[in-house]
């Protein structure tokens, strides 16, 4: 058993407890209990909660998931996504200067439609399918964005812009991690609209059109029978 | 088979018997086995013999003496005896007529000086 800690030693073992954020419910609960009760140093303990949280990491990692997740969709999306909103938001801003065009309302109401859509269907895909590898999604959708915006400061591309895909995408992956499998309808339906978004961009290779095909497919060959 | 550290942490589990659990298993292995064992190895190979049918673990209810937290406690299978006695027997076979099994092999040097 531990002795009574000092303010000093109750402040470090603030930090386990706050490393220990890293790990799933379970693991927290146990590895602070047994922390608890053990007479070990602090550094110990942390290395011990850290420890655990890293090869519960390395473990997600021998799997499939966190690399079609990050590499496989939330790279590519996030560099497609961010084109198409800048098209999108340009849209809507032409349609905006000039309201009175019934094409340029449709033009821009579709752009924005798919936009969002594919968005959300490509974070839904990502919550869903790697949900204890989220962070590695983020830096990957994330990394492209901030380099597009440090590369072009105010030059067709801010902020703004690329919230058109980011809340849509975020709204997604929170989703995802909730319901993990949509209804066959739905998920039908995304995967012909991401198709189409596909179809009219027309660009890159075959590794790439792969890339954002196939959270399309995936959502429609895990989704729900017999539910909309 | 299994491997050396599932071996400790099957003979730890079983030494405490129905008082086997994360904290007081690494101390067995600590104490008894001479060697560091963190709680995120034991924590993961836990895992992995339970994966494999070897152990069972489930939580406990919460205690005072841990802050009001669960235990993870562990109980060796009958699958899981038998794998640990495989090991064993298979490392006293190995170790027939070395110096350090029955001492009719190769002498150690500190044996020599």
């Amino acid at each position: 058993m531990k002795g009574q800690l000092g303010i000093g030693g109750m402040r470090w073992r603030c930090v386990e407890e706050a490393a220990a954020v890293l790990l799933a419910p379970t693991d927290r609960e146990v590895m602070l209990g047994d922390l608890a009760e053990t007479e070990c140093s602090v550094w110990r303990g942390l290395g011990d909660v850290v420890s655990l949280a890293a090869r519960r990491q390395l473990d997600l990692w021998k799997g499939w998931r966190p690399w079609a997740a990050s590499i496989g969709l939330a790279l590519p999306a996030s560099l497609f996504l961010m084109g198409w909103s800048v098209a999108a938001s340009g849209s809507v801003a032409g349609f905006l200067g000039e309201p009175t065009q019934l094409g340029a309302v449709w033009f821009a109401l579709s752009r924005l439609l798919l936009v969002t859509g594919w968005a959300w269907m490509a974070g839904f895909v990502v919550g869903s399918v790697s949900r204890g590898t989220l962070w590695a999604s983020a830096l990957a959708c994330g990394t492209p964005c901030l380099h597009c915006l440090s590369l072009w400061p105010g030059h067709g591309l801010s902020f703004l812009r690329l919230l058109v895909f980011l809340l849509p995408g975020l709204y997604g992956v929170w989703s995802g991690r909730r319901e993990l499998r949509l209804g066959l309808s739905l998920a039908a339906f995304l995967a012909a609209a991401g198709a189409l978004a596909f179809l009219i961009s027309g660009k890159g290779g075959w590794m790439y059109s792969s890339s954002l095909l196939w959270p399309g497919l995936y959502l429609t060959a895990t989704a729900k029978r017999g539910s909309v | 088979m299994v491997g050396e550290f599932e071996y400790l942490i099957l003979s730890a589990a079983a030494h405490l018997g129905e008082d086997a659990y994360g904290a007081a298993m690494r101390e067995v292995i600590e104490t008894t086995g001479g060697r560091k064992c963190s709680l995120g190895a034991l924590y993961i190979t836990l895992d992995r013999l339970e994966a494999k049918g070897l152990v069972e673990t489930w939580l406990s209810a919460p205690t005072q003496q841990r802050g009001g937290r669960a235990k993870r406690m562990v109980k060796v299978t009958g699958e899981g005896a038998r794998e640990a006695r495989k090991f064993y027997e298979t490392v006293i076979r190995i170790s027939r007529g070395t110096a350090w099994g029955d001492g009719r092999g190769n002498r150690l040097p500190e044996d020599a000086a």
